[in-house]
């Protein structure tokens, strides 16, 4: 077989592999396009017969999304810049020694981990109502979230970490850095894609988080989209294709940047900065 | 010590006086109303038109999904977080004023010219009432009867005008309109293990001569079978046993069941989606002459004991109960009053529904009170799972029931 | 830049004898030219002049007080945010709560009460092994698809990024979504799956994916799988491209063919990456809830039902807060699994 057949046969197994996966997405656009009586068809159609475009208009408005996006957007991005600030330095000194230290630092970073959000919560919201963060409900799901994501964050970065050679950090301080130095200025420079793509991981689940925020925000001024869009989602719905719409509208941004920028965040894992 | 108490006085003085400055500037009682209502449903459209009194009361309205109501309300409660008013599904009532964490109204009602007790349903009035007094009041009621779509009963060669009235009838009913090539089941219900399941039940073992604490008797025993022959012989969709009530209503209203066992709720939306005649008929009964009965469903009003403004949330659920002569109308939903008469909608299909869930409602029976009814709940649906998917026999499963129900009565 | 063949967050190509000298000479080279040892050693002064506390901050700004710090806040905002939830739920599980004693810590104490009625039920022992097939089947699928298409996409072909990009969706999807989606694709009467196995000819008549006991598990395990596919392979794509190129061409010289190839430099080249997926795997699925909430709420009859989803349950259905938090305690001995798993093969690698 030649190369070209080769990629062209590989190329073909691909969009076959993809259009399987990504069925699902598939049928949350098509649904959010159908009519009410459509959606329930025995046997469904795999594309509408009167494409109802408006639907995205009208969620938009009736439904408000504009705010619910920008306060979803608020908490993914206060999440995110939480866990790097935090995150950083130590998945940094988890990757730098190895001694029974990090290893128990290791293990309860992720056993800490171990209780779903929805049972999380409860303990959570005890704590806040009792330090008086409710009055700042956004603040408050944010530091929530930080501390679900970081275990993730810290466990990704700390391989981006164990990719930066030793040797470059040691060459800055037997130049005379110290080692606050040497870690802004070299080390922390050279893993910088690593992070960055970990942030925009993080940024991605933060964006579509949904206990914590329903359960501590309670002024729907305040709340993120996913509130939002549970709002319309209880057990007596009916509007499945204003629901897909709604969904639509809430991923459809976030996955075009992921897919636009996921060879970069591939690369970025894999190497730190050094290829 | 001198100059530290002076100090101490003049603190004192000085939060007293920005405290009192507080209370003058903000001049609105501000109250919370959490409900699981939303846009085209009573309680912010209620809230809205109170504040549009300016009576000096301001209400904030919250919406909660139907599955966070109590969790939300426990939470906010045991951390002094909670609102003033809630709508509290009516069997869940007793759990909250059993502990003392709702306002008793029994003097403010005796007082009340809006709210009467003498005005209300037995069954919805019984949901509020714990150890002879009103914790809260019954903000709309519902129950359920059996849809069936006529057209169907046509091509079938069954009577339109004579439905099924015995649990027999209706399984002859089902099995004649099931028509797996059309896509088409003879009944749609639900047997969910949720609330919802314990909801559908229920009337069936009442009317078997069971109750909640007495769910084993032989009726009851028979009705489970019936449940169990209709999932059986696939005269009901499998799905039955996870699907709500609301979905198992939309296989009616897109012509892929015969017939439903649902509430009033569904009016509204049967009228715009059905496209074909349908009608409405009591819930069938075991045989010929026996007692009826039906579930009583939807919520209630309660003020919270941790209110700050009892007397102004009081006031709002007067404003509330007072528009419930307006609540079938706008909303669709039954206001829970014996003294309101329903005016006619002018659509015949719906009207001739509307007699038909009022003559049901007088069966209509509570569930509990009971503050542990979650608990007694539970054992129903885990009794109606266990049976319908052939894990035990109907008799041996609402034995067991009945056995946990027990040890949780005492 | 320079490249040495070890480095990558994956390597471990050094003779063992050679790796653990490099691991004992790393950090002892650093220590000995500034004064800074591993975590082990007593910390000497860095440099020996002025006070305590000019010493105490020479040390935060180039010593090892720089490391405690950086790792000391986040262990502490951890402790706060995450452990003492966790202490909560462990305490309440040795107590009878009550559901409006949530927002106290003082309550009457039943000692083991809650794990033997726990253990009493009949749905325990069902509902534990449930949750052993969620994961392992969860696992095992997401981890085996993920591969699976990080090598298919690791064969550099036209538009393979591309295409290896749209796979990414599920991590982006909210749960809501992904939990309404899937039970619409499985629903019995008007699922689109059982439409698509009747059609291919697979099926005759429908599944009740949903309402099955027999199938209700593997329901929620198809989409569990489906939504961590994704993250599998993204990890798995980063492991794979740290393999330095030149370990292959060798391999190849010697003769070995594309399974011999796998099996000797793949796989021990990926242990590292494949533990610390596993783990974190082994998390995000113990975390699963949406999918159950969405899809069978564990019904029917708890055939579908785990411990994350049953612990909810009982919290926040039945209000049995103790019983919810006993099961959570439960759970505990799932995760500590996990993390020894990932500590472990943290021990593979070498930095760069």
């Amino acid at each position: 077989m030649t190369e070209t057949n080769r990629n062209r046969l590989m190329l073909l197994i691909a969009i076959v592999m993809a259009a399987i996966y990504l069925f699902p997405l598939y049928w949350m656009y098509i649904t959010a396009l159908k009519s009410g009586s459509e959606m329930f068809a025995t046997p469904p159609t795999f594309w509408p017969s009167v494409p109802q475009w408006s639907t995205y208009a009208f969620v938009w408005e009736s439904r408000g999304m504009g705010r619910y996006l920008w306060n979803s957007l608020v908490i993914a991005s206060g999440a995110v810049v939480l866990i790097t600030v935090l995150g950083v330095g130590c998945a940094y000194v988890l990757a730098r020694y190895r001694n029974v230290w990090v290893d128990i630092g290791l293990f309860l970073i992720l056993m800490l981990q171990v209780l779903p959000a929805s049972l999380m919560i409860t303990p959570i919201f005890v704590g806040f109502s009792q330090l008086g963060m409710l009055d700042y409900p956004r603040l408050a799901v944010i530091i929530a979230i930080a501390a679900k994501s970081m275990p993730f964050f810290v466990v990704l970065v700390r391989a981006t970490f164990m990719a930066v050679p030793m040797e470059l950090e040691e060459a800055a301080l037997v130049d005379g850095n110290s080692r606050v130095g040497a870690f802004f200025h070299i080390v922390l420079p050279l893993a910088r894609n690593g992070i960055l793509v970990s942030a925009i991981l993080i940024f991605m689940q933060a964006f579509g988080e949904f206990v914590y925020s329903k359960s501590i925000i309670q002024d729907i001024e305040l709340q993120p989209a996913s509130v939002g869009l549970n709002s319309f989602m209880g057990p007596n719905t009916n509007e499945w294709n204003n629901i897909m719409a709604y969904a639509t509208i809430y991923v459809t941004p976030i996955l075009a940047i992921f897919v636009l920028l996921q060879r970069r965040i591939v690369s970025g894992l894999t190497s730190g900065a050094i290829k | 010590m001198g100059i530290r108490k002076y100090a101490v006085i003049g603190a004192l003085a000085l939060a007293g006086v920005s405290l009192f400055g507080l209370s003058a500037r903000a001049e609105d009682v501000k109250l919370t109303v959490w409900s699981l209502d939303r846009d085209i449903q009573p309680a912010p459209n209620l809230v809205a038109e109170f504040n549009k009194l300016n009576n000096g009361i301001q209400i904030e309205y919250r919406q909660i999904q139907f599955d966070d109501v109590v969790s939300e309300a426990m939470r906010a409660y045991s951390t002094g977080q909670a609102p003033d008013i809630i709508a509290i599904d009516n069997p869940e009532h007793a759990l909250f004023s059993s502990r003392g964490a709702f306002l008793d109204l029994t003097d403010m009602i005796s007082k009340s010219t809006v709210i009467k007790p003498e005005n209300y349903f037995p069954g919805p009035l019984k949901s509020v009432e714990w150890d002879g007094k009103y914790y809260g009041v019954p903000k709309a009621t519902n129950t359920i009867a059996l849809y069936y779509n006529k057209d169907m009963f046509t091509a079938k060669g069954l009577d339109p005008n004579k439905p099924p009235q015995t649990w027999d009838e209706l399984v002859d009913a089902a099995r004649k309109l099931t028509d797996p090539a059309a896509n088409v089941y003879g009944l749609a219900f639900s047997a969910k293990a949720n609330e919802e399941g314990t909801f559908q039940f229920l009337p069936w073992a009442q009317m078997g001569g069971g109750s909640y604490e007495n769910i084993n008797t032989e009726g009851a025993v028979k009705a489970l079978e019936i449940w169990k022959t209709i999932i059986d012989e696939k005269l009901a969709s499998p799905d039955t046993l996870t699907r709500g009530q609301w979905d198992s209503t939309g296989t009616f209203n897109s012509g892929n069941a015969a017939m439903a066992i649902s509430g009033p709720w569904e009016l509204d939306r049967m009228t715009q989606e059905a496209k074909f005649d349908w009608g409405v008929t009591l819930l069938p009964v075991p045989k010929e002459g026996v007692e009826r009965s039906s579930a009583m469903g939807d919520f209630n009003w309660a003020i919270f004991a941790s209110s700050k403004h009892p007397a102004e949330a009081f006031k709002a659920l007067e404003f509330f109960a007072s528009q419930d002569d307006k609540m079938f109308k706008n909303y669709g939903q039954l206001p829970a009053r014996s003294d309101i008469s329903i005016p006619e909608t002018g659509q015949p299909l719906k009207d001739a529904a509307l007699k038909v869930f009022l003559e049901q409602l007088k069966y209509a029976k509570p569930r509990g009170p009971h503050p542990e009814w979650p608990k007694i709940s539970k054992a129903i649906q885990d009794a109606i799972q266990a049976a319908l998917t052939g894990q035990a026999s109907p008799k041996d499963a609402l034995d067991q029931a009945a056995e946990k129900i027990k040890a949780v009565l005492g | 830049m320079p490249h040495s063949p070890s480095s990558g967050p994956t390597g471990h190509l050094l003779p063992a004898g050679e790796r653990l000298n490099r691991m004992a000479d790393a950090p002892s080279s650093i220590s000995s030219r500034k004064g800074l040892s591993s975590a082990q050693a007593p910390g000497s002064p860095v440099r020996d002049v002025g006070g305590p506390v000019t010493r105490l901050l020479s040390s935060v700004r180039d010593g090892r007080g720089f490391d405690i710090v950086l790792v000391a806040f986040p262990l502490g905002f951890l402790f706060l945010m995450a452990g003492l939830p966790l202490l909560y739920n462990v305490l309440m599980s040795f107590q009878e709560v009550d559901m409006f004693s949530l927002g106290t810590l003082m309550r009457p104490f039943v000692g083991l009460k809650n794990y033997r009625d726990l253990f009493a039920q009949p749905e325990t022992l069902p509902i534990l092994a449930n949750t052993a097939i969620f994961v392992v089947g969860s696992i095992a699928g997401q981890f085996l698809i993920g591969f699976g298409l990080a090598l298919f996409f690791w064969v550099n072909f036209p538009g393979a990024a591309w295409l290896r990009g749209l796979f990414l969706v599920s991590w982006v999807m909210p749960g809501l979504v992904v939990g309404a989606i899937w039970n619409w694709i499985l629903s019995g009467d008007f699922g689109v799956l059982n439409f698509i196995l009747r059609e291919g000819g697979i099926i005759s008549a429908n599944i009740f994916w949903r309402s099955d006991p027999n199938y209700s598990l593997y329901a929620v395990i198809l989409a569990n799988i489906w939504l961590g596919t994704a993250f599998n392979m993204i990890l798995l794509s980063v492991g794979l491209a740290g393999i330095p190129a030149d370990l292959y061409e060798a391999a190849e010289l010697d003769g070995a063919n594309a399974w011999q190839r796998f099996w000797t430099i793949t796989l021990p080249m990926m242990r590292s990456t494949i533990g610390a997926i596993i783990a974190l795997g082994l998390i995000f699925t113990l975390q699963q809830f949406d999918l159950f909430a969405a899809i069978t709420s564990g019904g029917p009859n708890n055939s579908s039902n785990v411990t994350q989803y049953w612990a909810w349950e009982q919290s926040f259905r039945q209000y049995d807060f103790a019983k919810g938090a006993t099961i959570s305690v439960l759970m505990i001995v799932f995760v500590m699994i996990a993390s020894v798993v990932y500590v472990r093969s943290t021990r593979h690698e070498v930095r760069g």
